[in-house]
Parts: structure tokens; sequence; C-alpha cells
């Protein structure tokens, strides 16, 4: 702020132009040079981590390691690093990292379903509500309203108790709990794209209301609302584990991870890695994704306060 | 006022209303015969068709839907398979030890989310924020349960000094209290940075800052007062998003709440005691929510006036 008022008073007087007084030092303690090298790093911590668990989940049939249901009852509870189990065994003596490794294929394939489909539904009512207006707001608002305000999680039992603990069925129940998110997003963002000059001229072009909707507004908006749906796969994710610590997970052989720290539990006083090491796993992931998330809509942010980004 | 009043009550009927036909369509989509699933596992004829003619299945579907409403508003959501008592009594029985939960849980996030978020916005984009950034990110990813193991573990059975579970002394809420806290924390601290430093930024303080305004009153009372509103609204919302989390931590605990009687009505397929507890917990969480929004108007004139959109 200081700077360029010191610079200001003499510079009529003077007949060569002084050099800037903003030096590289100055520069680099700039709070928009601050700014942009927190999101960087964020961005790197965040890939990193992601990386770290994504790289052997997408690996792990290929790594030589045991079966995930291989049970080796001699070899019950050993600590990690002993006989080449890099986490240990569990309680029947399955390897623990192999466990976590296919369990984290079930998490991360119903998260990813999940969110694409939450993504597709979210983005699609959102525009909806946001370029129709009218009725189609009211409606699609208050229904996203009225879930936003219930505990869903009972919600979600409810209907897991009902219709089996299948993949399918989980993913579908992720999707309809996260679509809100995207929704709510994705309108505000229509909102404002639908103002712009551009669709005005789209109008006086003699486009019907939809082709100006799905040709030229949603491609606009696409990129921001996508970095939602990479924070909501974090969130798929935890709830994933959540229902299937709650025993609402897909069921055996599948190990999950929740299931993977809910039979650890009992063991908790005597095998501390059981709950641990998974628990690590998939705190290193979200908090990975939710870095990157983060990083990311630091690094775009151009918007006003009223579209707050959740 | 009397409007905005009348419109947020509306609101909240239309929730409940939605949330009733929502189980309701839910319950008449499920696979295989309603009378089975209400029955519990290996039912006799008899008792399928007292069911069926309980249930009135018999009747057309706006007529079974009209009786699910009757019974709903006599309190009736049928018998609970396992205690062989009215789901909704053997519901209620629990709710409060859910609410002291939540309610330990709101009030620690918002004595520690406020000053942090405050911290934050006020040393914004400095290294010390980034640090206390990255922390909050990492607070928000743990799985709740996971961190309730480890509390437990740390707390209860390496160093013993606070109950592993249950609800028998008060320290038996220490523990839930700060798992269900940490998510929350991490949440609130950032919508109240956000907030604050919005409000910080913004042209009134800049002019009540030339005008010789001290920093600690231009926190608390001018940008703080902006702020108020959008992160009490959040509070409201996440109440929903805390009885989530309340669910898993009472299991974890074995706090003899809501969330653990709904974990084992799921593992013995005790349909109309989930059904129960799904209504019981959401009209909690719509009433408190329809309680933050009639505190609007004593924050925010504009409410008041009947200004606000």
């Amino acid at each position: 702020m200081s700077i360029a008022a010191e610079g200001a008073p003499g510079a009529g007087a003077r007949p060569e132009p002084r050099p800037s007084a903003v030096t590289p030092r100055l520069m680099a303690k700039a709070t928009a040079t601050r700014r942009r090298r927190a999101a960087r790093l964020k961005l790197w911590i965040g890939s990193a981590c992601t990386l770290v668990v994504v790289v052997p989940i997408v690996l792990a049939g290929v790594l030589p390691l045991p079966g995930p249901n291989e049970q080796d009852l001699s070899k019950r509870r050993l600590p990690p690093l002993t006989d080449g189990h890099l986490f240990g065994t569990d309680q029947l003596g399955r390897d623990l990292l192999s466990r976590v490794l296919h369990g984290g294929q079930v998490s991360l394939s119903i998260g990813l379903l999940a969110v694409l489909v939450s993504g597709i539904i979210g983005i699609v009512a959102g525009a909806a509500a946001g370029y129709y207006g009218r009725w189609v707001d009211t409606v699609v608002s208050r229904l996203l309203e009225a879930q936003l305000s219930l505990p869903l999680l009972m919600m979600l039992l409810l209907v897991v108790a009902l219709f089996g603990p299948s993949v399918t069925v989980i993913t579908c129940v992720i999707a309809v709990a996260q679509w809100p998110e995207v929704a709510r997003l994705t309108r505000s963002l229509v909102l404002v794209e639908r103002e712009k000059p551009y669709v005005a001229a789209a109008q006086v072009l003699g486009l019907r209301k939809f082709a100006i909707l799905i040709r030229h507004i949603i491609p606009n908006i696409v990129r921001q609302a996508t970095l939602v749906v990479l924070l909501l796969l974090a969130q798929a994710v935890l709830l994933e584990s959540a229902l299937s610590y709650l025993g609402a997970g897909p069921q055996r052989p599948f190990a999950t991870w929740g299931r993977i720290i809910s039979d650890g539990q009992d063991y908790i006083t005597t095998s501390w890695w059981l709950v641990t090491l998974p628990g690590l796993v998939i705190a290193l992931l979200v908090i990975g994704v939710n870095l990157v998330g983060d990083g990311l809509r630091d690094r775009t942010r151009r918007r006003t306060r009223t579209e707050a980004d959740r | 006022m009397l409007r905005y009043l009348a419109r947020r009550v509306g609101q909240s009927v239309l929730t409940v209303f939605l949330t009733v036909s929502t189980v309701f369509v839910l319950i008449r989509m499920a696979p295989g015969d309603p009378a089975a699933a209400m029955a519990g596992p290996n039912p006799s004829t008899e008792d399928l068709n007292r069911i069926r003619e309980q249930l009135g299945l018999t009747e057309s579907l706006p007529a079974q839907y009209w009786i699910f409403i009757k019974d709903l508003l006599g309190g009736d959501l049928g018998t609970s398979y396992a205690f062989r008592a009215p789901a909704l009594d053997v519901v209620l029985d629990r709710v409060p030890y859910t609410v002291t939960l939540a309610i330990s849980a709101i009030a620690v996030t918002t004595v520690l989310a406020v000053p942090l978020g405050v911290w934050m916005a006020r040393r914004a984009d400095t290294k010390r924020e980034l640090g206390a950034s990255i922390m909050t990110i990492a607070g928000q990813s743990m799985p709740d349960f996971w961190i309730g193991v480890m509390l437990l573990t740390m707390f209860a059975v390496v160093v013993p000094v606070l109950p592993a579970s249950g609800f028998t002394t008060w320290g038996g809420l220490v523990l839930p209290t700060v798992t269900v806290a940490t998510l929350q924390l991490a949440l609130i601290s950032r919508l109240v940075r956000r907030e604050m430093a919005a409000a910080l930024a913004s042209p009134y303080v800049t002019v009540a800052r030339s005008r010789g305004v001290s920093e600690r009153a231009l926190t608390w009372r001018y940008a703080m007062r902006n702020s108020a509103i959008p992160v009490l609204t959040a509070l409201g919302t996440r109440f929903a998003a805390l009885l989530n989390g309340v669910v898993v931590v009472e299991v974890v605990f074995g706090w003899p709440g809501v969330g653990s009687l709904v974990v084992r009505a799921l593992e013995t397929r005790d349909y109309p005691l989930i059904q129960a507890t799904v209504l019981v917990t959401a009209s909690l969480a719509i009433l408190v929510q329809l309680l933050i929004d009639l505190c609007y108007p004593l924050l925010d004139p504009r409410v008041r006036l009947g200004k606000a959109a």
C-alpha cells in the first residue's frame, strides 16, 4: 500500500522514470503471491497423499500380496512388518495390507460411481432450476432444502435395510445423499451465467431456450461444478466407510474399509494395527482429495462471497 | 415478521410431509411383501394376514397412504419386533441421550470454532493460517468412527482416565463429544473464516477503521455481527449432519441413544423401529432448524422488518 504512495509525489519533477519500487522480495511477500503459493502447496501435498493411496489400490491385483480372503490360522494377528506382512495380519491370519487395498477398490469404485451419478443428477436439476426458474426452481430448491435439513444417515440405513446391502443400492443411496450439493452450486452458477450478454445474443439469433442451456451455459459452468464433485468423492468414501462400519455396507466376501475397522475394534487392546492402519489409509486418501479440491478452488477463486462454496 | 414466521413454519411442515411420504414410498417399493418385512424373520401365515389387515394392504394405494398418515398423526408407528413395544416409545426413550450428546457437541464446536475462524480470518494468507487450514482439512477428512476408536484406545485403554462406553458418569460424555465435535469444528471454523474474511475486507470496516475504531471492536462488533447470520444458518443446517455423526459415534462408544438403537434394529431387520427413528430424528432436526431460523429477527433488522428475500 505504502509503496505506491511514496513514488507518487516526486514523479512529475523527475525527467527519467524511476525504476519500480516493487522489488522481487516484495513481490514474493505479496498476498496474491502467497495465496498462489499456498494453493500450489495444497495441490502438491494433496496429490502426493492421494497417489500414495490410489496407486497401490489400483495395482492391488498385480502386487505380490496374499489374497484378501486367504486365511492362515497359524499366523493370526501378527504385528506389522513381520513375515513379509507389511501391515501385519488380522484375527483370521489374513494379510491386512491386501485386505485394505482390495477394500479400497470397492470403496473407490462405489465412490466414483456415486459421484458420477450425483454429479449428473445435480447438474441437470440445478441447471434446470437456475435457468427455467418459476415452478422448476421452486420444486428443486424446496427438495434440496428439505433434504439438506434432514439427518439422512437414518434414511439411508432404512433404504439399505429394505433393499439389501448390494453395491448398486449403496451406490444409489450415496448418490442420492449427495446430489443437493452439486445442484445448489450449479443453480447459483447458472443464475449468474444466464444474465450474461452471450445468452442474450444467442436468444437474438433465435436459438431455443433448451439449446442455449445445453450448448452454451452448461459448458461454461461445468468446470466449476466438477470441482465440487471432487470434494464429493472424499465425502462419498467417508460415507461408504461409515455405512459399512454400521453394518450396512457391501456384504462378504467384499472386504470394506468400514468393516475391517469394526472387526478390528474387538482386538484393539492387543492389536492396535487392525484399526489404526486402515483408518490412516482412509484419512490419507480423503485428506489428499480434499486438499487437491481446496487447492484447485483457491486457484480458480474469482467469485463473490454469495456463491458460498462448501 | 408474521409472514416470515408463517413461511418458515410452512416450510418445516412441508419437509416433514416429504420425509413421511418418502418413507411410505420406500416401504411400498421394497422388494417382497411389506407384511413379511414388517413382521420380521420367519412369520407365520396368521401373522402375515393379521399384519396385512393392519396395514390395510387390501385397500387402494391412496387409501393406504391415508391410513399411514392417520396412524402417524395418532403416534402409531407400528410395534418394534425386537422390543415388543410401540416403536415410537422405544425411540423416544432414547432421544434424551442423543440430544445430550448433540447439544454438548454443538456447544464445544461453537466455543472453539468461532475464535479459531476469527483468528484464521485475521491472519488470512499467512503461513500459520495455511497450517491451520491444512489442519482443519485433516479434521474434516478423518472418519468419525475411526477418531472415536482411536480416542477410546488412547484415553480409556492405554491411559485409562475416562470411561470407555455408556453414560453412567459425566466423564463418559467427554470422548463422544470430542469425536463428534472434531468434524464440526473443522467445517464451522472454515465457514467462520470465510465469512469473517469477507466482512473484514468490506468497505464499512475500512471506513470504521479510518475513524479509529479499535481492531477488537472492528472484529467483534462490526464484522462479527454481519457474519453471525450465515454462521448461525450453517449451525442449523449442520445440526442434521451432526445427528449423522452422533449416530455413528454412539455405536463406537456404546452410547444408549438413538444411533446405537438404529444399528441394532438394522441387524434384526426391525423395520418399524428404523422407520420410527427416521421420523423422530427428522422431526428433531427440522424443529432445531425452525428454532434457529426464528432467532434471525433478533439478529437481523431486515428480517424483522420483513425486507429480506
